[in-house]
């Protein structure tokens, strides 16, 4: 599966260092750390509760963020060019994130590793009651439960094919937000610079402002007489709509090893995503799935300058879990009985079947292809994801994840290139 | 006794219902899938490049696409279209500029590709097609001409015809452009009878005439584009290309047909050079520059290599040059040919039997009033020759098309200075280069005087093994 002697001493050294250093952060994270006397909130104070942690009485916190993974992928890509089996420190990511006069709320965020595009969530977040809340900056558009879910969240190696290339991602953008009726409704609602972080071809003659709003719904209506099943279940809905400007900047599909299986197609008009989404936590057990939808408009965009049907791309996945050695299931996983520190960790496993699929709006007229077809053929994609995820403490995560896709054109599964199977190995250190 | 009259009734009934479903669900089934609009009758690629008429092909365009590839006319960027020609459409092929030189946003050159986007697609059973803005060329005619001429001479050249070009929603009149074929597999096939051997694209770089060969295989790569076996090593593309230099250099001059003949037909590359001299291509295998403007083949499984004339829209340019042995001192090969005497015959026999193929017969009185001429030529009057002939029957088939050219850089007294020009080249070049001849070995005009033209394979053979 992975080979090369050098690889696997990288990857083991990697994953040394990563658990000596969480043994060393974890040493503060001790009961006597955590009670902090009341009196100790007065000046200017360094504390290691979590993380690295600058106060200045109520005036200011200042949490130190530091998040870094590394990989060992044997990803399947019908291009040699991309096809990759190789130890990757995928992420290294640094920031600072805290509160000033209690109710305003800042977080910076950046990639080390990526120098185009080095900033991640840059905000500010101003909290006037639980249920109005107001943000500014640079975060992820609130779309799509996968997507808005932190990596340190995630239950596979990977996002879902559809959150990965349909939701938006993040933006520039102001946002209200809020939970209401005892966190029964959690809302939220913001208008962004421009679609998300897909680069969009703007030529002069032909820009628009492709200014999008975005909202969305997250509802739990239950009451406490409510069976426990039911109220471990929430479900939402989300939209986004904006322009795209004119050109070729159609979402485009990529398989698990980032192999395009369907390329952009130029686009002019309003894009529209609805997405559905449902959680179910209960106890060890986890259950999520969600639904999207895009419907791009290609006005004039036919080759006799004439509208085409609109593309319409669709996403779904649906996705369990189940911690085997009995912790709760929430966001951030705490081992009740942590590695050496007699135990094991934690233990999960995780399946997933999802779909992504590209094709045009009408039905018939035959299909064809290339970027103004009005007919293009319907492409597809389907994976099925196995995996493990063993959570050495609250700092340290290694995932494996087995993936098999299943691509298809027009119906027709691809013989060669169609049947694809991916692993990887993911070890994670999360501050 | 009526039942078996029943039974053969349902199974008629039976019978024309199927035939019935048939009918309906076949042509559903050809409209549903309507990639293809090409029937079974649909012409062959021949039509496509008969010359004996102006064709006219439309280019369905976006117009935001045919912006762009005017403005970025120097990228290779490609946008899909469809081509209609004759009523037969192909549907979304990609179009992207080609040319160096001629590169031109005014008049964009186009290389169509069949298969850009579906994969597979061949239009008239073509992958892909050439539509040459004829930039260089006041007369439009010269490129076309000139592969005619390869061709009349026995050397594989691309078929061409004209065509007007439309293009948009509009139906606007993008201009002239030259229907050229490709030099591809299917090329291959049809002169050479396989087409799975190394074909490369000559792009110039510097000066290179055999002199020197680099032992670095990066140069040659930069050099040699591969239009098959594109995947395979470096050393599998283009160290025979380097052997094949390395041969040139090292072949001595009284061994040279000999030393090359495991890797270059030299009596088909002699022609090559001739035609190029006849024609005054100054661009050409032997040009002022070095080598420019071919194809290598080299055969399967052989390290024997072809050369393939292309892009000759600079040829005819000039009536009383070049010298036969006009830039051989800077091309290796050719000079070993000219001081082979036996070879330097060949070459020599070959320029004569290329002007005897073309121009007016040797001994043909001078045209005194060249306004008036007329091809053929009417009773009385000196007789047209073969090219004469043939600027004539495509200058009555362009005129008007050219005339009306938007996008053509040359204005009409361009066009008719340049259309007499090519008709003075066509009666008097052949007899200069005669004259070039028989200055250097009057003994082969005057044998030649006498042959009928077309006989220049025959006659070359006798002139390298003379008994």
């Amino acid at each position: 599966m992975f080979s090369g002697k050098s690889t696997a001493s990288i990857f083991a050294a990697w994953s040394l260092c990563a658990v000596v250093s969480a043994q060393a952060q974890v040493e503060p994270n001790t009961p006597a750390a955590r009670e902090q006397p009341p009196e100790r909130e007065r000046g200017v104070r360094l504390e290691f509760d979590q993380r690295p942690s600058v106060r200045i009485g109520r005036l200011l916190r200042l949490d130190v963020r530091l998040t870094s993974q590394a990989d060992l992928r044997d990803l399947a890509s019908p291009s040699a060019s991309t096809n990759e089996d190789a130890f990757d420190l995928q992420r290294l990511r640094v920031g600072i994130e805290g509160t000033f006069l209690r109710k305003l709320e800042y977080q910076v965020e950046r990639e080390m590793r990526d120098s185009s595009d080095p900033w991640r969530d840059v905000f500010v977040n101003l909290r006037v009651r639980r249920a109005a809340e107001i943000r500014a900056g640079h975060f992820k558009l609130p779309f799509s439960l996968d997507q808005t879910t932190g990596s340190k969240g995630l239950d596979f190696t990977y996002r879902s094919l559809a959150a990965s290339y349909l939701a938006p991602g993040r933006d520039v953008g102001v946002m209200v937000h809020g939970d209401a009726l005892g966190n029964g409704v959690k809302y939220e609602a913001g208008v962004f610079r421009r679609g998300g972080k897909t680069p969009l071809a703007v030529t002069g003659a032909n820009a628009v402002n492709p200014r999008t709003v975005a909202g969305r719904l997250v509802l739990r209506p239950w009451t406490p007489s409510t069976p426990k099943p039911i109220r471990a279940l929430a479900l939402g809905l989300a939209v986004t709509s904006g322009r795209v400007p004119e050109g070729l900047n159609g979402l485009r599909g990529r398989t698990v090893g980032e192999d395009v299986f369907f390329d952009r197609v130029y686009v002019n008009g309003v894009r529209r995503r609805v997405g559905v989404e449902l959680q179910w936590r209960m106890g060890p057990v986890s259950a999520q799935g969600e639904a999207i939808r895009v419907r791009d408009e290609r006005r004039g965009q036919g080759i006799d300058n004439k509208d085409l049907p609109d593309m319409v791309s669709r996403g779904w996945y649906f996705n369990g879990t189940w911690l085997v050695t009995g912790e709760r299931k929430k966001g951030t996983i705490e081992p009740t009985r942590p590695f050496l520190r007699n135990g094991i960790g934690a233990l999960e496993l995780a399946g997933r079947i999802e779909e992504l699929s590209f094709g045009s709006d009408m039905a018939g007229g035959g299909s064809s292809q290339g970027p103004r077809a009005p007919h293009p053929s319907e492409k597809s994609d389907r994976a099925l994801t196995a995996g493990v995820n063993w959570y050495l403490n609250e700092f340290i995560k290694v995932q494996a994840d087995v993936v098999r896709e299943l691509r298809r054109d027009g119906g027709r599964v691809l013989d060669s290139r169609g049947r694809l199977w991916s692993r990887t190995v993911r070890v994670q250190f999360a501050l | 006794m009526s039942m078996p009259k029943l039974f053969v009734r349902v199974r008629d009934l039976r019978y024309w219902l199927c035939t019935a479903l048939v009918c309906v669900w076949l042509p559903s089934v050809s409209t549903a899938t309507g990639e293809s609009p090409m029937t079974s009758d649909a012409p062959e690629a021949d039509a496509l490049f008969d010359d004996s008429q102006l064709h006219d092909i439309w280019i369905h365009v976006n117009d935001r696409d045919w912006a762009q590839l005017r403005e970025g006319y120097r990228e290779n960027t490609y946008y899909p279209a469809d081509i209609e020609w004759q009523g037969h459409v192909v549907r979304n092929a990609g179009i992207r500029v080609r040319g160096r030189t001629s590169r031109s946003g005014q008049k964009p050159g186009l290389h169509v590709d069949f298969g850009r986007y579906v994969s597979g697609q061949r239009f008239l059973g073509l992958k892909s097609l050439d539509l040459d803005n004829l930039w260089q060329d006041p007369t439009m005619l010269r490129e076309r001409l000139a592969m005619l001429v390869f061709r009349r001479m026995g050397l594989p050249a691309p078929r061409e015809s004209h065509a007007r070009m439309f293009v948009g929603s509009g139906r606007e009149f993008a201009g002239v452009y030259g229907v050229i074929e490709v030099i591809d597999k299917q090329f291959l096939g049809r002169h050479f009878n396989e087409d799975d051997g190394y074909l490369y694209q000559y792009h110039w770089q510097d000066p290179f005439g055999f002199a020197n060969p680099s032992s670095n295989l990066d140069w040659y790569a930069a050099r040699f584009e591969p239009r098959t076996h594109e995947n395979e090593s470096t050393s599998a593309l283009f160290a025979p290309i380097r052997d094949l230099a390395r041969a040139v250099e090292d072949a001595p001059v009284e061994q040279l047909e000999e030393a090359l003949a495991p890797y270059l037909d030299l009596s088909t590359y002699i022609r090559h050079i001739a035609v190029d001299n006849v024609l005054s291509q100054p661009d050409g295998l032997v040009g002022n520059l070095g080598m420019s403007n071919f194809y290598l083949y080299r055969f399967e499984e052989r390290t024997l290599a072809q050369m393939i004339v292309w892009d000759q829209d600079l040829a005819f340019e000039d009536l009383e040059l070049p010298a036969p042995s006009k830039n051989f001192d800077i091309n290796l090969l050719a000079q070993k040919i000219w001081a082979s005497p036996e070879l330097r015959a060949m070459y020599l026999m070959a320029l004569v039997d290329v002007t005897l193929s073309i121009g007016p017969p040797a001994g043909t009185p001078e045209v005194e009033e060249p306004s008036q001429r007329q091809c053929p030529a009417p009773p009385g009057q000196p007789v047209c020759g073969w090219l004469e002939e043939e600027v004539s029957r495509e200058y009555a088939q362009i005129r008007e098309a050219a005339i009306a050219d938007p996008r053509t850089p040359y204005g009409p007294e361009q066009f008719e200075e340049g259309i007499e020009f090519l008709k003075r080249f066509a009666r008097e070049r052949s007899r200069i280069v005669r004259h070039y001849v028989s200055q250097i070995d009057p003994g082969i005009v005057a044998a030649s005087a006498v042959q009928p033209s077309g006989t220049l394979r025959t006659r070359s053979r006798q002139v390298r093994r003379p008994e």
